[in-house]
Parts: structure tokens; sequence; C-alpha cells
């Protein structure tokens, strides 16, 4: 027998049927996304700050100036150089408004076109090793005119344009 | 239950805005989460940096009077190529009757096309 009792519990129950359903599949999609929002963010600021470093240092003092700070220590490459190049970026990366230092590290490569004409690389120098942090990757074209001091031996001699590479990261 | 019972409606009604309203909320939070990630993707699929650098690059070559050695044409287009996926083409030329310098300087690296003519007056 049909009746009209109970019409309200039918609706509630309905509706909240209709609502877990959507609430469950709403909590199941959004779970997709597995990386929280604010990596890729700090992934970008890392990766300005780097470029931005290693392009001051590739700044020259003045346009009558041959070459920039960076070719200089990459061209003369002796570990007085090299010590200079990780004080310096370290720096540029490392000061934050408050005057005190915050930790990144870094892992620079350099590639280049060698004597066989393929892309070749050896490594340039680093603050620490690096063990699968998160990193990012920035870069930086130097312009070298002559081979650098300590040098691998299939690079050619003469005028070159190498890829600086430097790894980042937050330790 | 002989008649339909219609008291508490208030409650009931309570009960279903307050459920609508919770599950706008999640709604909004779940795209929030989506906007701040495709938005910083973007920023770093644009190769802002690589461009920026590679002008400077080609302009200082300019300066020092070496934007026409091939080599160095080489290095940037090989080491590009296998290090940023990226194609680079410079070309240089002038035009002596209006006397002035052109270097047409061409990246792509599959999501970014960029062309650009720079122009100098020399006397």
């Amino acid at each position: 027998m049909v009746n009209d009792s109970a019409q309200l519990y039918t609706i509630e129950g309905v509706a909240a049927a209709v609502l877990m359903l959507v609430t469950a599949y709403i909590v199941i999609t959004s779970t997709t996304v597995l990386t929280p929002q604010d990596v890729h963010i700090i992934d970008v600021q890392l990766e300005t700050l780097g470029n931005d470093a290693l392009a001051i240092m590739d700044i020259r003092n003045s346009s009558d100036d041959d070459s920039s700070l960076l070719q200089q220590l990459i061209r003369y490459d002796d570990n007085s150089n090299k010590t200079r190049f990780r004080e310096t970026f370290l720096l540029y990366c490392n000061s934050t408004p408050q005057g005190n230092f915050d930790n990144l590290q870094f892992d620079a490569k350099i590639f280049y076109r060698g004597l066989s004409g393929d892309v070749q690389h050896y490594s340039y120098d680093r603050s620490s090793q690096y063990y699968r942090e998160k990193a990012v990757q920035v870069s930086r074209w130097v312009y070298l005119d002559n081979k650098p001091d300590y040098g691998p031996g299939n690079m050619r001699s003469g005028q070159q344009i190498v890829l600086l590479e430097v790894l980042l990261w937050r330790s | 239950m002989a008649k339909l019972n219609d008291d508490g409606q208030w409650i009931i009604l309570m009960g279903f805005i307050i459920s609508i309203s919770i599950l706008v909320l999640a709604f909004i939070v779940s795209e929030s989460a989506l906007v701040g990630k495709t938005t910083s993707e973007s920023v770093l699929d644009f190769s802002k940096n690589d461009i920026q650098d590679l002008r400077s690059e080609v302009l200082y070559l300019k300066d020092i009077g070496e934007i026409n050695n091939p080599d160095l044409k080489y290095d940037l287009q090989n080491l590009s190529l296998k290090r940023k996926t990226s194609i680079i083409h410079i070309e240089n030329w002038s035009d002596t009757s209006i006397q002035t310098e052109f270097i047409y300087i061409h990246y792509n690296n599959g999501l970014t096309d960029y062309n650009e003519y720079y122009e100098e007056y020399y006397q």
C-alpha cells in the first residue's frame, strides 16, 4: 500500500547519499595532486636566485672592460680562483635581508665542445656533495679567450664559448 | 506512523545549507592547489633566463667583434642543442646605406619561440 508518510525522511536520505558520493569523488580526485602546491614556487624562487647570482658575476664593470669576473675565474681556474668563485657565488645566493645566511649549496660543471666536435664536460667546483636533494639547475654562457689553465686535455685551445651549469639546492 | 511528522524542518534545512556550503568550499580549496601548481609550472617552463642569457652573450660577442666567428656560433648551437634542447640561430649583417648593423637572434625550445632583429646605428 503506497502512502505519503515520511516523505521528508526520504528526501533527506537521497540528499545525504548524493552529498556523500560527491564528497567522495572530490576527495579521490583531489588526492591525485601528489605534489604540494608550494614546491614548484620554491623551485621558481631558487632558479631565479641562481640565475641572478650568475648574471651579477657575469657583468663587466664597464663597457671598456674586456671580461667579467666569471670569465676571469673560469679562464684562470687555479685553486684560489675556484675558492673565490665558491665564496662569491655562495655569498650572492645565501645573503638574506636580515643579514644572516641561508644554506644553499651548489655543484658546478662546465660543458664545452671538444677537439672532436662533440659536447664534453668537466667538474668545475662544488661546495658540497650532492645526495639527491631537491635541486634546480641554472646555467650561463661564458666566453673564454683561451682554454682554461687547468682545463681537460681534449678541450680546444683558443676562443670558445662554454656553458656553465650549476646545480643548486638547499641543504 | 499514521501521519507525516513535520517537526524539526529548520534543523534539516540548516543541515542542507551547511553541508552544501562545505561542499563549495572544498571545491575552491581543491582548485587553488591546482592554480598554484600550474602557474609556477608555467613560470618554470618559460625560458626567460635562457633567452636573456643568450641575448647578452650575443651582444657581448658583437661588442668584442667576434660575432662572425663560426667556431663560437657552433659552440652556442651545439651546446644549447645538447644541454638545453633548444635551437639557436644567429645572423648578422650591415646595411651601409643607412649605416645600421643588424643582428638576428632566433631561439626555439619547442615551447617558446623567440625572434629578434637587433639594430644598431654606427657612425
